[in-house]
């Protein structure tokens, strides 16, 4: 085994020296290791490609003479190869421990501290960053995120099923383009191939796995997508008595408040109708509509139901 | 991608990340080199053994890597073209990015420095991953409340909070002795001891919005159970994902009784409310009744209005 190791050795240094694309015979010539019949030699490099490529080692194929383009030629470049960060300082280096150590024990830490693994090898000692307490974690983790950073890199299809909000189950076949984390909650945004849209979804509400599958279209990356552009964008306001001392969730929503002695009247950002719906009803009588009229109209249906089931 | 590397290529990873590793090293102790590694002194040994016999095309002993480590010490010459450390993969990046977006949100106001260097790691990181990607990070609780109640915990100081009771709809001043701090469904949770309740109590920490050490201590009495479980039968009359989650039920199906426990009268009753139309609420009755009441009280307003 350690002969197969010491020629991935040999032919990532080999590659990485020298300034033009080698050949394959070159290869088979010069880099030690490789023996047996030519087909023997053949299957040997294309595994040895593969097993590189798969530890993130970009290996560049090129024409040996761009005049007489007969036999392709390899090399990995050193700017793909090295770590290029520019100059970095101890903080830096402290700031980036700090961001693998909040994986500890979820779903990326490996990578996490494989890449503080590579940091340390360029050998700027961390200088401890002095605030008492500060060691956030992204502690609820999710099995996928292997499979959805994978996809979001190649611009690869995900298939899944998801768990829609009336409990039925929908097939989605989206481009992933982004990731985040609100509140402990993953959520991964993409293409959704059917709509041609952006739609993002909570990843616990995806039911069993989620399939990828190579894109080979070609995938135009949508400019204008931000993750919080909903909420700046919106200009739909709802208006809402809510009873003094009561309705702080709500009051923490609004970006108007006016006095009406027992009650104080808020005007709040709509950004779904429906959540908005439920988190005024969470507060009982503490909390009054007055606009919109659609919204009356959901919480007027909702309380008529509450009513009928509970006589 | 990592989760199908095999032993062997596991192994070439760690040889090629050794070579810049012991660059700037020099002189480095196996042992301690062995741990950084996270492999024994004995794999490390066979590790620089293997990695001796490698180097460049002719491999005479101009083209081979010079490593000394029979003394208990290693060092490396004739390494140049190994000798800068490897890139980060795709998923290294996003994790580090990710990791980098949690730490900005609880760098404390007045870090100013601090936040400028996250910013400009992500942009050289996001450079260096070459995909256009978005990432983000907002955590639930304030970190800075985090770090208080921790280091409150560490150096056993009382601390004055400012908490809201979500069931009762309440803002409420205590004075706390932490006793740790914990994490159930994706929140964080506060142990301590009230000394307003005169007993134990769980504080969630994204409802503390204001936390203070105080010189006040007292003597912490004996903890004793301090409410009793209200047993509650709902059924679920209309499909909705929102009913599943706030009641955390495993069986979704239509019209099934599901009985479940609680310790707030007022969770029970809000959380019906909230649910509207989807689900009916069978035991308690009196809780029943209430939520009868409070709906048609709320309809006459609407209709009056």
């Amino acid at each position: 085994m350690s002969r197969k190791i010491e020629r991935l050795i040999n032919l990532t240094i080999a590659l990485l020296a020298t300034k033009r694309y080698l050949t394959k015979s070159e290869i088979f010539r010069t880099v030690e290791g490789y023996e047996g019949s030519p087909e023997t030699k053949e299957r040997m490099f294309e595994r040895d490609k593969d097993d590189l490529r798969s530890l993130g080692i970009e290996i560049n194929v090129g024409s040996f003479d761009p005049l007489f383009s007969d036999e392709a030629g390899y090399r990995i470049k050193s700017e793909n190869y090295q770590l290029d960060l520019g100059e970095i300082t101890p903080t830096e280096i402290s700031l980036l421990s700090l961001a693998a150590d909040a994986w500890q024990g979820a779903a990326l830490a490996d990578a996490a501290q494989s890449a503080l693994l590579k940091l340390s090898a360029i050998g700027v000692p961390a200088d401890p960053i002095d605030i008492p307490g500060i060691s956030p974690k992204l502690s609820n983790s999710s099995k996928d995120l292997d499979i959805v950073t994978d996809a979001i890199a190649n611009s690869d299809f995900l298939t899944f099923e998801y768990l829609s909000s009336d409990l039925s189950i929908e097939d989605r076949n989206i481009v992933p383009i982004a990731l985040s984390n609100r509140s402990g909650f993953w959520y991964v945004s993409g293409v959704d191939q059917e709509v041609q849209e952006v739609r993002t979804f909570r990843l616990d509400r995806i039911n069993g796995d989620i399939q990828s599958r190579k894109n080979t279209e070609g995938f135009e990356f949508p400019v204008d997508f931000e993750f919080d552009e909903i909420r700046t964008a919106t200009k739909a306001f709802a208006v809402i008595d809510v009873r003094k001392g009561k309705g702080n969730a709500l009051r923490t929503l609004a970006t108007a408040t006016k006095d009406l002695g027992e009650w104080d009247q808020i005007r709040v950002p709509i950004f779904a109708l429906e959540s908005l719906a439920v988190q005024i009803l969470w507060h009982g009588d503490d909390a009054f509509v007055h606009e919109p009229a659609e919204l009356r109209q959901i919480i007027i249906e909702q309380l008529t139901a509450l009513k009928s089931n509970h006589e | 991608m990592s989760k199908k590397i095999s032993a062997p290529l596991i192994r070439t990873a760690r040889l090629l990340d050794l070579v810049p590793y012991l660059n700037t090293h020099q002189g480095i102790a196996l042992k301690e080199l062995a741990s950084h590694f996270d492999v024994t002194p004995a794999q490390m040994s066979a590790d620089l053994t293997t990695l001796w016999m490698c180097g460049l095309p002719g491999y005479t002993p101009l083209e081979l890597m010079d490593l000394e480590f029979e003394s208990g010490f290693v060092s490396i010459r004739n390494a140049p073209t190994l000798s800068k450390p490897r890139s980060i993969t795709f998923q290294e990046g996003v994790a580090l990015l990710l990791g980098l977006d949690l730490i900005a949100s609880s760098l404390p106001e007045g870090r100013k420095d601090l936040l400028t260097a996250v910013v400009s790691l992500r942009q050289r990181l996001i450079t260096i991953l070459g995909v256009p990607i978005r990432l983000s990070v907002i955590p639930a609780s304030s970190h800075a409340i985090s770090a208080i109640i921790a280091q409150s915990i560490a150096s056993q100081t009382a601390l004055v909070i400012d908490y809201h009771s979500m069931y009762k709809d309440q803002n409420s001043k205590r004075t706390v002795m932490p006793v740790e701090l914990y994490e159930n469904n994706n929140n964080q949770y506060l142990r301590a001891y009230c000394f307003t309740a005169l007993d134990y109590r769980e504080f969630r920490v994204d409802r503390i919005t204001t936390a203070e050490p105080t010189a006040e201590t007292a003597l912490i009495g004996i903890s004793k159970p301090n409410s009793e479980k209200i047993e509650l039968t709902i059924t679920m009359t209309e499909p909705s994902r929102d009913v599943a989650e706030r009641f955390a039920l495993t069986q979704v199906a239509i019209g099934v009784p599901h009985t479940l426990a609680s310790y707030s009268r007022q969770w029970i009753a809000r959380s019906v409310m909230a649910s509207g139309g989807a689900v009916r609420l069978d035991a308690p009755l009196d809780i029943r009744a209430e939520v009868a009441k409070k709906a048609q009280l709320m309809l006459d307003r609407y209709k009056a209005e």
